[in-house]
């Protein structure tokens, strides 16, 4: 089963992506979010491109012309110190935002 | 955030890699994506891919959005599109381009004349808003006339309206020789208070200004500060100018400062080369009882800085009050007062937004507007023809819509066509507008300091604004074009197929074009039509033929006696100049001031409460210097002296309105303060009527002459002098011829009487001229307007024409079809602006002469003038439609 990526989280799971492997080029985070997905995400080229695009601008990301194993020229994405700042950002709100969203769901009888 | 921002630069800088990096990115992408296709055993892995994978371009297009500025960086494709599809069709970009640069060229003329006149306030004036002029006004017969340019009057209104004004400085300016002998010069020289200088920010560029103890009894100091631009000029800016002397009119001022850079006081437009305080002036000029004296004007004003939280009318009401208490200072009765009626007022420190504001200054508003239409009919010529390209882009535009461009994108990309030809005849249109404003204050503003237009930052700010508006304006029309194309439609048929539609935008553009012309054009006839009338008025005399000589008497003072001998003498030498035809002596010159006395007629109670009666103090010559018909009676005779028998010459209408009914001839008039106790004086002679203030009927104003030699006061006057084919060449010689016989350090100066009644008729002249030229630029415009859009429809309907000469059309029916269609836009258009200059002539009677608004005449030429424009438009067009090769023109596409 595919599902839309929630919409404003696509820039983490990026962010997510690209520090937890340390380099990657845009094919390769393309395949590990919808590989560790389990197949539930696919990010479309439409989005993934600007996206990169637009961390590239605020400086989360840095790429770097590389090349593949089988010698092919790659850009390679770094998460920056700044890029890692807004990840632990974005993911804590992430978090408080699920945590808010499963008490409504399930309301704990203790804490009523 | 400054990090980003610097990202973004450098990404835009190095636009192209940037691009190509993205593109290299997705490219491999693509071929991984293959691969791993490929691997999975899936048919046609490339294909599939790339379907996968979408519409590159978009992508790339919304990644590059991201770099900011995403509209900077479409901007600069856009130019770069737009400049090369101008560069290939350069008649269309050169049509614009002029278009645009005559329409915002007059606008930005206009803009800095009015601006000027009307609108800037004075050079470096601390919060001019709360600044004022004072009028002053008062009542004689029950006509309310304008006063108040004498010191005492001035200095009374100062001292008594400190409860409404923090400040209140008097300003006047002179005309006076500066330096002596051959380097004497007559400049502009400002007759201002000490405190004058406290209303500017200005503080001296060297020196000091002069302060309230130099500018005050007994008599005020005789020290000067010069004009920046003087200290430049005249002294090469040198700091010894400071402490050097110089004579101005008849004192030797000490220079004691230099005023601050660009100050010109209130006069931006002939700024004056000195500033000298108004007691020193006044005492030289008026004598030991100056401070009192309140018969003497000499044009002096003030202006006042209102306090806070005082509104205009109380500050008005104060000056009326304190204008009252002048009077009776002045030692006025409360009946004298009654009839006096005095007012004042408050009104805005520039003085042609005030009650004195020029005939010009109105005109010049009026063509302001003017230039506004001619500016729109150049927009809707120019929104016109980039519709036309617009619609004959729809294939191209409907296949980039279908290659996944978006629709902003391509919108953006018409209007910054706009924008890109709007700036380029925005920059032609500065140098359009230097040179007309060149002309133009050259002709209507003579005498006015050359001003820049190109290096005039409110001017430019204005041509600014009108280039966006511009550029919005014509580009914006086609863009709503735009939002209606239908994408299948224009993809299959392009403009083909018969689809000849006429564009409604397009039509109505150009019947506006039409009418705002008609519009222009009838203004232009009532203008011209005006100013014919006004030459056409009988003066009275010739100003044409005559030349006006001044004394400028400096340090030597002459009584009566002496005066009248020195110009007799002037009289004499003028006639030994080569050319010469008359010389005769005047007092005053018409249009340039007369002097009223009190008269008394047998029969009649108040003769004053008939009209102003005015004279001239004259030698025999006068009327044949003139050239004043003397219609019964005689001229005066070389035996009319001081001992011989009291005479004087009237006017006809003077006649008329003493004694009706009866013979003036032999007529006893006495003339004196009081009048009834005067000698008598006899007509002897009736001359023809004269215009010495106004070319309209004058009802009111009578005109008479006396000996010269028969009047005792002849402190003031000069010469008149007639020359024999044209005045240019006499004025040299004559001026040195006479200026060997000035004593002392005094001059003289000879004019042009022509050029004191042009003065008068220059807002005819401006009107004409300037309406005349917008006007046949509006025409020329609408019928390049007219032109494209008949070529354009002919070229859209060449397979109809095609169709119609196949079936027999003669070349006359297709030409008849065609110069129609033109005929109809003329007709409508003729007929709209027709009811628009209807409706908004009354508006413009004011300013004509001697013309009704609505003359039929004009009307009819000028719609005339419109249908014929219309057919010699359509008529080019017609001829290549009637012309079509049926053969061809079916074939083609």
């Amino acid at each position: 089963m595919r599902e839309e990526i929630p919409p404003g989280t696509l820039d983490m799971l990026i962010l997510k992506t690209v520090s937890w492997r340390k380099e990657l080029h845009g094919f390769e985070i393309a395949e590990s979010i919808r590989a560790t997905s389990g197949d539930v995400f696919v990010v479309e080229e439409g989005s993934l491109y600007p996206a990169l695009q637009r961390l590239l601008v605020r400086g989360w990301v840095v790429g770097e012309w590389g090349r593949t194993p089988d010698n092919r020229r790659a850009r390679y994405y770094h998460v920056t110190a700044l890029g890692k700042r807004q990840l632990e950002r974005s993911l804590e709100s992430y978090n408080r935002v699920t945590r808010a969203i499963a008490d409504i769901l399930d309301p704990s009888p203790s804490r009523v | 955030m400054l990090g980003r921002l610097w990202r973004r630069l450098k990404l835009l800088v190095g636009l192209d890699r940037a691009t190509r990096d993205l593109e290299e990115e997705m490219r491999l992408h693509c071929e991984l994506r293959a691969e791993q296709l490929r691997a999975q055993g899936i048919a046609n892995p490339d294909a599939q891919a790339r379907r996968q994978f979408g519409n590159a371009t978009r992508i790339a297009e919304e990644s590059r959005d991201t770099w900011l500025w995403p509209s900077l960086d479409a901007l600069r494709q856009d130019a770069r599109v737009t400049v090369r599809g101008l560069r290939r069709s350069p008649a269309f970009t050169a049509g614009v381009m002029v278009t645009f640069a005559l329409g915002v060229g007059a606008n930005a003329a206009m803009f800095s004349l009015i601006d000027r006149m009307m609108l800037r306030p004075p050079a470096l004036m601390r919060d001019p808003a709360n600044v004022h002029r004072a009028y002053m006004y008062r009542s004689m017969d029950g006509v309310e006339t304008g006063t108040g340019g004498q010191y005492a009057r001035n200095a009374d209104i100062a001292r008594w309206t400190s409860a409404s004004f923090s400040a209140v400085a008097m300003h006047a300016t002179q005309e006076l020789a500066v330096g002596v002998g051959q380097d004497a010069r007559e400049m502009r020289i400002g007759v201002v208070s000490a405190n004058f200088f406290g209303f500017f920010d200005a503080p001296p560029a060297a020196g000091r200004y002069f302060d309230a103890a130099e500018d005050g009894p007994p008599s005020g100091a005789p020290v000067a500060v010069l004009s920046h631009a003087t200290w430049q000029s005249q002294y090469g800016g040198r700091q010894d100018a400071i402490g050097s002397t110089v004579q101005i009119g008849a004192v030797v001022y000490t220079i004691i400062g230099v005023a601050a850079e660009g100050f010109v006081g209130l006069w931006p437009l002939r700024p004056p080369a000195a500033f000298i305080p108004v007691s020193t002036y006044a005492a030289s000029s008026l004598g030991p009882k100056w401070q009192t004296t309140y018969g003497s004007s000499f044009g002096l004003g003030s202006i006042a800085r209102r306090k806070p939280g005082v509104s205009v009318d109380a500050a008005s009401a104060d000056l009326s009050r304190a204008l009252v208490q002048s009077y009776r200072a002045e030692g006025r009765s409360d009946a004298s007062l009654a009839e006096l009626r005095p007012r004042a007022l408050a009104a805005s420190v520039l003085l042609e937004r005030g009650p004195d504001a020029s005939e010009v200054a109105r005109v010049a508003t009026w063509l302001g507007g003017v230039a506004i239409i001619v500016l729109l009919i150049a927009c809707a010529n120019v929104a016109s023809l980039l519709l036309a390209r617009a619609l004959s882009k729809r294939r191209e535009v409907a296949v980039r819509l279908a290659l996944g461009v978006s629709r902003t994108r391509l919108l953006t990309q018409l209007l910054t066509e706009s924008m890109v030809l709007a700036v380029a005849g925005s920059l032609l249109g500065v140098l359009v507008a230097a040179w007309m404003s060149a002309t133009m204050s050259a002709a209507f503003l003579p005498g006015v300091e050359r001003f820049s237009v190109a290096g005039d930052p409110r001017t430019l700010a204005f041509i600014g604004i009108i280039t966006v508006v511009v550029g919005a304006f014509t580009g914006g029309l086609p863009l709503l074009q735009t939002r209606r194309f239908a994408l299948t439609d224009d993809l299959k048929a392009g403009a083909r197929a018969g689809t000849y539609r006429q564009s409604r935008t397009r039509s109505a553009l150009l019947i506006l074009q039409g009418a705002l012309s008609l519009v222009l054009l009838v203004g232009a006839g009532l203008f011209v039509r005006s100013l014919r009338n006004v030459r056409d008025v009988r003066l009275g005399f010739d100003a044409d033929s005559v030349l006006v000589v001044a004394l400028k008497m400096r340090d030597v003072k002459l009584d009566s006696a002496q005066n009248l001998e020195l110009r007799l003498r002037l009289v004499a030498a003028a006639r030994t100049v080569p050319g010469v035809m008359h010389a005769s002596l005047q007092m005053q010159a018409p249009f340039g001031g007369m002097t009223s006395w009190p008269i008394a007629v047998a029969g009649i109670d108040s003769v004053r409460k008939l009209g102003q009666f005015e004279f001239n103090g004259v030698s025999p010559d006068y009327f044949a210097t003139m050239g004043t018909r003397i219609l019964r009676g005689r001229p005066f005779e070389s035996s009319d002296l001081g001992g011989a028998r009291r005479v004087l010459v009237i006017s006809e209408a003077m006649g008329k309105v003493l004694w009706p009914g009866e013979d003036p001839l032999e007529k006893c008039v006495r003339i004196g303060i009081p009048p009834d106790t005067a000698p008598c004086r006899y007509v002897v002679g009736i001359a023809e009527d004269i215009h010495a203030r106004s070319f309209g009927p004058q009802t009111r104003n009578f005109y008479y002459y006396l000996p010269a030699a028969q009047w005792h006061q002849q402190r003031e006057g000069g010469l008149f002098v007639r020359a024999a084919g044209g005045t240019h060449g006499s004025i040299e010689p004559l001026r040195r011829r006479l200026q060997e016989e000035m004593p002392g350090t005094s001059y003289v100066t000879v004019s042009r009487l022509g050029a004191l009644v042009e003065n008068q008729s220059r807002s005819w002249v401006m009107g004409a001229t300037v309406f005349t030229a917008f006007g046949a630029l509006a025409l020329v415009l609408a019928a390049v307007g007219l032109y494209s859009v008949i070529a354009y429809n002919v070229a859209q309907r060449r397979q109809e024409l095609a169709v119609r000469v196949a079936l027999g059309a003669a070349m006359g029916d297709v030409m008849r079809l065609v110069v129609g269609e033109g005929l109809r836009f003329a007709v409508t258009g003729a007929a709209v602006g027709g009811a628009i200059a209807i409706v908004a002539a009354p508006r413009i009677a004011p300013l004509l002469f001697n013309q009704s608004p609505r003359d039929p005449v004009v009307f009819g030429a000028v719609t005339g003038a419109l249908l014929v424009v219309a057919v010699l438009a359509s008529i080019v067009p017609a001829i290549r439609g009637a012309r079509v090769d049926p053969n061809a023109a079916l074939r083609a596409d």
